[in-house]
């Protein structure tokens, strides 16, 4: 590397990928690591605006089949088609490896290029298998024929970042809270401890997930209005970790408390259907009322159309009648053909039924709009009956309404308790069937008929109702209807009539709310349980105890004094705090720890860098295309913020 | 996989780099409201913290039931 190249700087994460020159002082790109193929069929119209934001005027002239990063308008309309080249924190998928790189290398200049001539500096995951950067360095180096490139881990890069703007550390804890991953880092004299990390397969994509469920399932209703961008935005600006995860708890537990701090959150709504939901019944009746005079309207207009048409071939058939009677033959003949009739009868039909249809339209009295059927249902309605006043009938009706609805309670809580096993319920149904058997097995045995006087009694039959399981029987039907009938009557007379399952008076709007309380708290907490998700795993303050009695307690002491925060969800509020009482807990008594944190957290990997690409040895670094050629392609250069190179064992 | 055994036995690789299982108890919480809860209901096999909550599940459809048991990682033992 004699000329000082400038590098091409990608820190790859599974989230978000920043691309960009070292000499700059930030990524000239940043976009989220998915991509997605829009259908075939909408694509027609859907391209000319989606690359309309498209800056490179390539991207115009050919439509891009593939929308990556930040192409993606509309990220949710296509969140079941998105791709991403990640599993977990590592590439499995290299088609959509190639295809971000073609995205990148395009929005970086190199369009056109038959080979990219800059250096790379690329991220990876810790302990990335041997097979994972083979197939990157194949395509790299063949696919895209760079010279050089040089593999870091995104967590060390920052770590790197951090000593740059202050002093050389050599031994470190690193804790990088990645988007499908957080990973515990011991460094020992500025080495890294590849052996003693350990990764809890937790981070912001479980969180983010945890947050949907949890809310989708809480509000089944809006299933489709909780999206994940939705849910992205609530985790990024809402959510904190809890210094003291039970106390808190504890205290949302509290009503006062939650009143107090509940965040609602409006979901959109349509408000034209809203108003239309709270009009009152006679302005909906007013609106019917003007649609049907409208079409009414439309009719007669139609109509009258239809008639002028008639009257004009009327006419035209007439002339045509009247050159017959008038002998003129010929002309006669020759119109009938223009006309398209066949003879004189038909003529004489036609003529008949057009000036009988004109007759009809005619004698139709200008029509008056018909006394609309809400009118008839009024007139239906029953009315008091004589000598009891309305408001003593009105009452009455109630009375028995709610008789109806007590027995229809006491039917569905018998059902449910003799839905389960060991109820009262449940054995009573079992007694009488055992008994109805056995009477019906002595009459069998016997052989003769001995009438035990069943069925002489309407009321016998009932036994059948009582021991059936599901009561929906021609009784409840019954009810059912006496019950709708009743508060038709009520809703009809009494403005005040509420039939309690009825929504609240509650402006629609409010439906649409959804309540954010305990959630902030309760969602990333998953990196310190995850058994709330399911997973077995040790959560992280249990993890960072584990990591830290691999070493002897002089280098525990050494590190713990150098704790260091990255990764995206490091920028939850409260992480630092908590961090440091989980230390307290579990270091020795009155022995000293401290806790940094990066300074930009999602930018500090791909700052670090830039700092070591434009450090003198960074030659030193490169695996260039003559190593890849030499010592084949999972080969790599270690180097300070890299892994560790152990060569795939030969057979 | 053959290879895989050749691998010397402290050769950090993506594997072992996975954290150790839990040693401490989870510690329970409602599947509803998050509160710390005591109780657990036999029938549906929810846990829950009150009352309130328990009444809210009575009536609750039993594809969300299930849900919730899924994220928290919930198999019954048949």
């Amino acid at each position: 590397m004699g000329s000082p190249k400038r590098v091409l700087v990608i820190d790859n994460g599974s989230y978000e990928c920043r691309v960009g020159w070292n000499n700059t002082k930030e990524p000239a790109l940043r976009f989220r690591n998915v991509l997605t193929k829009p259908r075939k069929d909408r694509k027609k119209e859907a391209i000319p605006d989606t690359t309309d934001g498209a800056p490179t005027p390539v991207a115009a002239e050919v439509p891009a089949e593939i929308q990556v990063g930040n192409d993606i308008t509309n990220i949710e309309a296509v969140r079941a088609h998105l791709k991403s080249p990640f599993e977990r924190n590592i590439i499995t998928n290299w088609n959509h490896q190639e295809q971000i790189f073609d995205y990148i290398f395009t929005k970086m200049g190199f369009e056109g290029e038959q080979s990219i001539a800059n250096p790379i500096v690329l991220t990876e995951a810790l302990a990335n298998p041997n097979f994972c950067r083979q197939n990157m360095s194949e395509l790299l180096f063949e696919c895209y024929g760079i010279p050089a490139v040089s593999y870091g881990i995104d967590a060390l890069y920052s770590w790197e970042h951090y000593q740059n703007r202050r002093k050389k550390v050599s031994d470190a804890l690193i804790i990088s809270f990645g988007y499908s991953t957080t990973h515990v880092i011991p460094v020992l004299n500025g080495k890294l401890q590849l052996q003693h990390v350990r990764r809890l397969n937790v981070g912001g994509y479980h969180i983010i997930t945890y947050l949907l469920c949890l809310m989708q399932m809480k509000y089944p209703v809006h299933l489709n209005a909780i999206s994940i961008s939705r849910m992205e935005k609530l985790v990024h600006e809402h959510c904190h970790i809890a210094v003291d995860y039970r106390e808190e708890l504890l205290k949302w537990g509290q009503i006062d408390y939650y009143e107090e701090h509940i965040m609602k959150i409006q979901l959109p709504y349509n408000p034209v259907t809203a108003t239309n939901a709270l009009l009152t019944a006679e302005q909906k009746l007013e609106k019917r009322r003007e649609l049907a005079m409208r079409l009414l309207e439309i009719k007669n207009r139609r109509e009258g159309e239809k008639l002028l048409e008639d009257e004009q071939q009327l006419f035209v058939y007439n002339k045509l009648r009247q050159l017959y009677e008038q002998d003129k033959l010929q002309k006669f003949e020759l119109a009938l053909a223009q006309q398209q009739i066949g003879n004189l009868d038909e003529l004489d039909s036609l003529i008949s039924t057009i000036s009988n249809r004109i007759k009809r339209i005619k004698e139709r009295p200008l029509s008056s709009p018909k006394p609309s059927k809400q009118q008839e249902k009024i007139d239906k309605m029953p009315k008091a009956p004589e000598g009891v006043s309305q408001a003593d009938w009105l009452a009455e009706l109630q009375s028995k309404r709610e008789q109806l609805l007590q027995r229809k309670q006491t039917r569905q809580q018998q059902r449910q308790e003799q839905g389960k096993r060991h109820t009262h319920a449940a054995q009573e149904r079992m007694r009488i069937i055992s008994t109805l058997a056995r009477s019906e097995k002595r009459r069998k045995a016997n052989g003769e008929e001995e009438d035990d006087g069943f069925g002489m009694n309407d009321n016998d039959w009932d036994v059948y109702k009582r021991i059936n399981r599901y009561n929906d029987d021609s009784d409840s039907d019954a009810d059912n209807e006496q019950l709708l009938e009743f508060e038709k009557i009520l809703s009809h007379y009494d403005v005040n009539f509420d039939d309690g399952n009825a929504v609240q008076t509650q402006s629609a709007a409010e439906n649409y709310q959804l309540h954010f309380g305990v959630e902030d708290i309760r969602v990333p907490e998953i990196l310190f349980q995850p058994s709330m998700i399911g997973s077995p795993e040790a959560g992280l303050a249990e993890l960072i105890a584990f990591v830290l009695k691999l070493f002897t307690a002089q280098e525990q002491q050494r590190m713990v004094e150098h704790v260091y925060l990255t990764g995206g969800c490091a920028q939850f509020r409260g992480l630092k705090e908590r961090l440091a009482r989980e230390f307290l807990e579990m270091r020795p008594f009155q022995s000293k720890f401290s806790i940094y944190e990066s300074d930009d957290h999602t930018l500090s990997a791909w700052l670090g860098a830039c700092v070591q690409a434009g450090q003198p040895n960074f030659g030193q670094t490169l695996t260039t295309r003559k190593d890849y050629q030499e010592h084949g392609s999972e080969y790599f250069r270690e180097h300070r913020a890299s892994n560790l190179f152990y060569p795939t064992p030969k057979d | 996989m053959e290879r895989n055994q050749k691998l010397p036995v402290d050769r950090p690789t993506y594997f072992t780099l996975n954290a150790p299982p839990s040693l401490v108890p989870a510690k329970k919480y409602s599947d509803i409201s998050g509160l710390p809860a005591p109780y657990m209901d036999p029938h549906t096999k929810l846990r829950f913290a009150n009352a309130e909550e328990y009444a809210s599940m009575q009536h609750m459809p039993s594809d969300i039931i299930n849900r919730y048991l899924s994220v928290r990682g919930y198999t019954s033992a048949v």
